[in-house]
């Protein structure tokens, strides 16, 4: 059994949450990557059974996700490299896409229920709302991307025993 | 306006999806092994569940009941359910490219969340209005995503503790899902006087 964990141990987590992708194109000074195939879950006990991996794993859906680096280390196609994002660009990026879309809804939709208190005005009053957040996230996005907040950085070339879990 | 803070409280943290109800039993445990992908799961679920609810309430009301087509209910909420996922991917990925690459990965796993099928057929179960069912479904889902992320950094702080090898792993992970279903339990017991 392993030593038991000093009470200094540091539990915070790592300021780079971290995953592997292979490098499928390179243009000029840009290499074009995709995420090594996995679902989100890692996998589990289950995962015969969970409809999670034929849905997530299919070429297309990591077609869609493809995304470049600049190539200024010299990647060439077919190697696994080791990309991260800021350990909270991944709040910063679901607060954006659903949290302001959701509460725009919310509030248009309390907001009519107030004043008119009909099930079909607060309905349409939701949706114009979500159309609102929508576009409200649409910017948001634009702010998070010239920032460079939701761009993934080369961190270091994967080796052999790099999985995406590890 | 008290009704349905009551309701919200009630379905967020008095009869949470997942530990009172024992919905969304997989994700729960296959994507609770950090916060950050706890969140994002967390926050997608929560847009799905909502919108899918208000999308479920309206057809119950304006063809199944009506009509006499209850019997049809799983089959055509599982359709909306598909649809509302589709069309989250489909949005977030026109609003915001990179957002679809970093966030896409979890829509997938909502499609096959009983979660948001076990909220919608509440819904219909409670017979409430329209703000009142998507209020319902709106801290049904909260209360999902808060066990999801307190189990997440249980789960980190665990992969770093010194567990006896037959523990290790998913037992352990039960074991302390328990003890927090037990802790919810004492929201059995707030009163709303």
């Amino acid at each position: 059994m392993d030593e038991p964990l000093h009470s200094t141990t540091d539990f915070s987590a790592p300021t780079m949450a971290e995953g592997i992708a292979h490098v499928v194109a390179v243009e000029g000074t840009v290499a074009w990557l995709v995420p090594e195939q996995t679902t989100s879950c890692g996998g589990c006990a289950s995962a015969s059974a969970c409809g999670a991996k034929g849905i997530g794993t299919t070429a297309s859906r990591l077609e869609a996700r493809r995304f470049q680096l600049v190539n200024d280390i010299g990647l060439r196609v077919g190697e696994r490299v080791v990309v991260g994002i800021r350990e909270n660009a991944l709040l910063k990026a679901s607060i954006t896409a659903y949290a302001i879309p959701l509460a725009t809804l919310l509030i248009a939709g309390a907001l009519a229920q107030w004043a008119a208190g009909s099930d079909i005005v607060t309905m349409t009053a939701m949706f114009a709302g979500l159309a609102l957040g929508l576009w409200l996230a649409r910017l948001g996005a634009g702010r998070l991307m010239v920032r460079g907040d939701l761009a993934p950085r080369f961190l270091r070339r994967a080796g052999a025993g790099d999985t995406c879990n590890s | 306006m008290k009704e349905y803070i009551l309701l919200m409280i009630s379905a967020a943290l008095v009869n949470n999806v997942i530990l009172a109800r024992f919905l969304g039993l997989c994700s729960f445990m296959g994507v609770t092994t950090r916060i950050d992908t706890a969140v994002g799961m967390g926050m997608a679920t929560t847009f799905v569940i909502t919108v899918s609810s208000m999308a479920d309430w309206a057809v119950e009301a304006a063809l199944l009941q009506p009509y006499g087509l209850g019997y049809l209910r799983t089959v055509t909420f599982i359709l909306i359910i598909a649809a509302a996922v589709q069309f989250t991917e489909m949005i977030v990925r026109k609003v915001s490219p990179p957002l679809f690459q970093m966030l896409g990965i979890y829509l997938p796993l909502i499609t096959t969340n009983c979660a948001v099928l076990g909220v919608a057929l509440l819904l219909v179960e409670g017979k409430m209005n329209f703000i009142g069912a998507t209020l319902f479904a709106f801290a049904s889902s909260i209360g999902y995503s808060l066990v999801m992320i307190i189990f997440a950094g249980l789960r980190e702080r665990l992969a770093l503790a010194d567990t006896p090898r037959l523990f290790a792993g998913p037992p352990i992970g039960f074991i302390i899902a328990s003890l927090l279903a037990l802790a919810f339990m004492g929201f059995s017991g707030l009163s709303t006087s």
